[in-house]
């Protein structure tokens, strides 16, 4: 497998009017042809802002970057002509938004919409654009598609909306597919239509960036997550070996307030505290003020992203590597009992 | 004991109205015929997909939206419709947490305010008990009292949820609907409320009508379970019953297709299409347009809601409902490759 994405120290701030809000810090991760990576993390902690920065699609101002490259088969990005960057985010990667409506303009027929993406990337004749466009409805299971080629996007439902969104981002069989919180605004027996849809690019040798903060879809999608905190990368690692032995205490904590749902526990776990405002992080660990782990110097340093084992990374000190000084201080608890 | 609250033929239309007459073409059909019962100190959790009637069945119990049929009874005396000052202190026992904490928390009152109003309104405090009754139940859901005198939009999310949720026991309710009361909290956030409602529960004696599209979440707290589909009740039983082994052709649909962490691949059963419209439901069983065991009977018979078997607490509306709940070698022929 080669690498297809690869975004190194993505920082992004906005200027907002009570001050710098870092809504991105530091992050880096890369994703393999045909992979599905999994961006997770509560809302506001930075996963729309990484997946929109590196598309440059973010509002500048208020936005900027302050750090970063994020280099797609071999080209930055970041530092890309835009006319080049419009033709690689059109046909190389696509997006599909949580809410479609904002995507679609709602004065056009579907079909029309569709056709016009076509023929913007591949030299088709209306006759063709128009068979492609019914074929893609088709396979992304819309009934009746003739029909919804005909219809403007107020008259479809959330889900079928959704569908058309995928069935334009898969049209052009693009290399990279970022999908922000695709399912959110669905109900479960939509989502596990859309679900299915999106298993089958697995298939296609296509590659998915998907965000989302609900830890049973990445489960069943994902062949490696990357769990954000605040605005950074708090661990990687491929899914199984993540959900069983998670080392972050963040990571723990978040899969154990979900996992006991599952059961009838009489008490959920829960995370004490709340996530800190992006403009005030605390000064060291992010996760300090609630980690039941922390130690002093927790406070007073930001602990780097660790290298932990093949693949895996975690950004907290009890991660170190047990060199002889790291050692000390010792952690009160067993981390991984 | 008694029911607390007895629901029973319910129906909420709301008119589809056109042109300039505001002429009445048809009707969205939201609540259609559901008769529900919940005793005291019972959590009920109300599950089903978006626009089935969940919140418009809340709200028509809480008066606030009209009633089309049927009867709603608190304690065997009917809610509505019941002169002002007979309803006043009736209303008091029903209160209400809405899913979104930043709508529904009015921005220019301040804390104490917001979460003593209906004890003055009620007459169950003085104006000047407002601070010490404030803190008393600012102190229930875990904040401190110093924050009295500040406004809403200075908390979040899970501060504003705690912040409605000392509002609506204030009046010490028996009764709380709450409708996606934790959906908009992050998961975090959302087991500290969870755990906070567990709690109140049992300290004040509450029952709880409990609405989420959160599977895991109705898992967690009720006691019992109803499964609506297009303004009906299609399945009802114990919680975990109903959870784990649903047997309604819609509930299995519904619960199998909430994927969970560790949880193995699952062969889900992928229903076609959308929720018809409410406004035109179709005929015979609603779910026969996206039922894997559809009959042609189906499109022309209404399915009763009844036992399951005889005198059992499991209710299901399915024609079909024998053959799936046999654990026979056929039944299990039957469901072969439709459910897992
Ligand atoms: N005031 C209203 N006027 C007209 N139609 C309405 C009104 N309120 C609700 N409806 C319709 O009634 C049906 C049931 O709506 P309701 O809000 O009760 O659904 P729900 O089960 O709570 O859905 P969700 O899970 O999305 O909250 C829907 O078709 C909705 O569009
Ligand atoms: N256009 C913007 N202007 C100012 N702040 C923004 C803007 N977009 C996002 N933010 C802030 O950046 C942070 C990260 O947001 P986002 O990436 O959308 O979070 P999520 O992880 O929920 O997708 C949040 O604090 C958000 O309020
Ligand atoms: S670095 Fe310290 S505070 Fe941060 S997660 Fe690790 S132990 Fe907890
Ligand atoms: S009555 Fe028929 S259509 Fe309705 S749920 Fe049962 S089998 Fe399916
Ligand atoms: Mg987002
Ligand atoms: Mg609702």
């Amino acid at each position: 497998m080669s690498t297809l994405l690869d975004i190194r120290n993505l920082g992004v701030t906005f200027d907002t009017d009570e001050g710098p809000l870092k809504a991105v810090d530091n992050v880096s991760f890369s994703i393999q042809q045909g992979e599905v990576v999994g961006l997770v993390g509560e809302s506001g902690c930075g996963k729309s802002v990484t997946a929109l920065g590196l598309l440059r699609l973010i509002p500048m101002p208020p936005g900027r970057f302050t750090s970063g490259e994020v280099f797609f088969e071999g080209r930055d990005l970041l530092r890309l002509p835009t006319d080049e960057l419009r033709t690689i985010r059109g046909r190389r990667i696509s997006v599909i938004f949580q809410e479609p409506m904002s995507a679609l303009s709602p004065l056009h027929r579907v079909g029309a919409q569709l056709m016009e993406t076509l023929q913007l990337h591949l030299p088709l004749d209306k006759r063709t654009a128009w068979n492609t466009s019914v074929d893609w409805l088709n396979r992304v299971g819309l009934p009746d598609p003739e029909a919804q080629m005909r219809a403007y996007p107020y008259q479809l439902s959330g889900g079928m909306l959704q569908r058309v969104m995928i069935a334009m981002a898969l049209m052009l069989e693009p290399a990279l597919i970022i999908a922000d919180e695709p399912t959110t605004a669905l109900d479960v027996t939509i989502q596990a239509q859309i679900l299915d849809l999106l298993r089958t690019l697995k298939s296609q040798d296509a590659s998915l960036l998907l965000i989302t903060h609900d830890l049973g879809v990445v489960w069943e999608l994902c062949d490696r997550i990357v769990v954000m905190y605040a605005s950074r990368m708090v661990e990687e690692g491929p899914r199984r070996e993540l959900f069983e032995n998670p080392a972050h205490p963040y990571t723990r904590a978040l899969l154990d307030s979900v996992l006991s749902l599952t059961g009838r526990a009489d008490r959920l776990s829960t995370i004490e505290g709340q996530v800190p405002s992006p403009l005030a992080y605390p000064a060291g660990c992010r996760f300090a003020p609630r980690c039941p782990h922390a130690f002093a110097r927790c406070h007073q340093e930001q602990p780097p992203l660790y290298s932990i084992a093949d693949k895996r990374h975690s950004a907290c000190f009890l991660s170190a590597p047990k060199k002889p000084d790291l050692l000390n201080p010792c952690p009160s608890e067993p981390l991984n009992p | 004991m008694p029911p607390l609250l007895q629901i029973h033929a319910l129906k909420t239309w709301f008119p589809i109205t056109r042109g300039i007459f505001s002429r009445t073409v048809g009707h969205v059909r939201a609540v259609d015929g559901v008769s529900l019962d919940i005793a005291p100190g019972e959590t009920v959790g109300l599950v089903g997909e978006s626009g089935c009637g969940k919140t418009t069945l809340g709200r028509t119990v809480l008066g606030l939206e009209p009633r089309k049929s049927g009867e709603i009874l608190l304690g065997g005396i009917p809610l509505w419709p019941t002169r002002h000052h007979e309803t006043l202190p009736l209303r008091r026992r029903v209160q209400m947490i809405f899913q979104d904490p930043y709508s529904s928390l009015n921005p220019r009152m301040t804390i104490q305010e917001i979460v003593t109003e209906g004890l003055l309104e009620q007459r169950l405090i003085r104006p000047r008990e407002r601070a010490d009754a404030a803190a008393r139940l600012l102190r229930e859901v875990g904040m401190e009292p110093s924050v009295l005198h500040r406004y809403p939009h200075e908390f979040s999310g899970g501060q504003r949820q705690r912040i409605s949720i000392a509002r609506a026991i204030a009046v010490r309710p028996e009764l709380v609907i709450c409708d996606e009361a934790v959906s908009a909290l992050d998961v975090s956030v959302r087991a500290q409320v969870l755990n906070l409602l567990i709690d109140l529960r049992a300290s004040h004696n509450l029952a709880y009508l409990f609405i989420s599209h959160d599977l895991g979440v109705i898992r967690h707290i009720a006691d019992r379970v109803v499964v609506m589909y297009l303004g009906v009740v299609v399945e009802t039983g114990p919680a975990s019953e109903v959870l784990d082994s649903p047997a309604h052709p819609y509930s299995r649909a519904l619960i199998s297709a909430v994927p969970v962490p560790f949880g193995e691949s699952r062969k889900r059963t992928i229903l076609k299409g959308d929720v018809p419209s409410s406004s035109h439901p179709p005929p015979g069983c609603r779910f026969h347009t996206r039922c894997p065991l559809a009959l042609p009977e189906c499109a022309v018979r209404v399915p009763v809601l009844e036992p399951i078997t005889p005198g059992s607490a499991r209710h299901v509306a399915c024609i079909r409902k024998n053959e799936i709940s046999d654990k026979s070698h056929d039944a299990k022929a039957l469901l072969q490759g439709v459910f897992q």
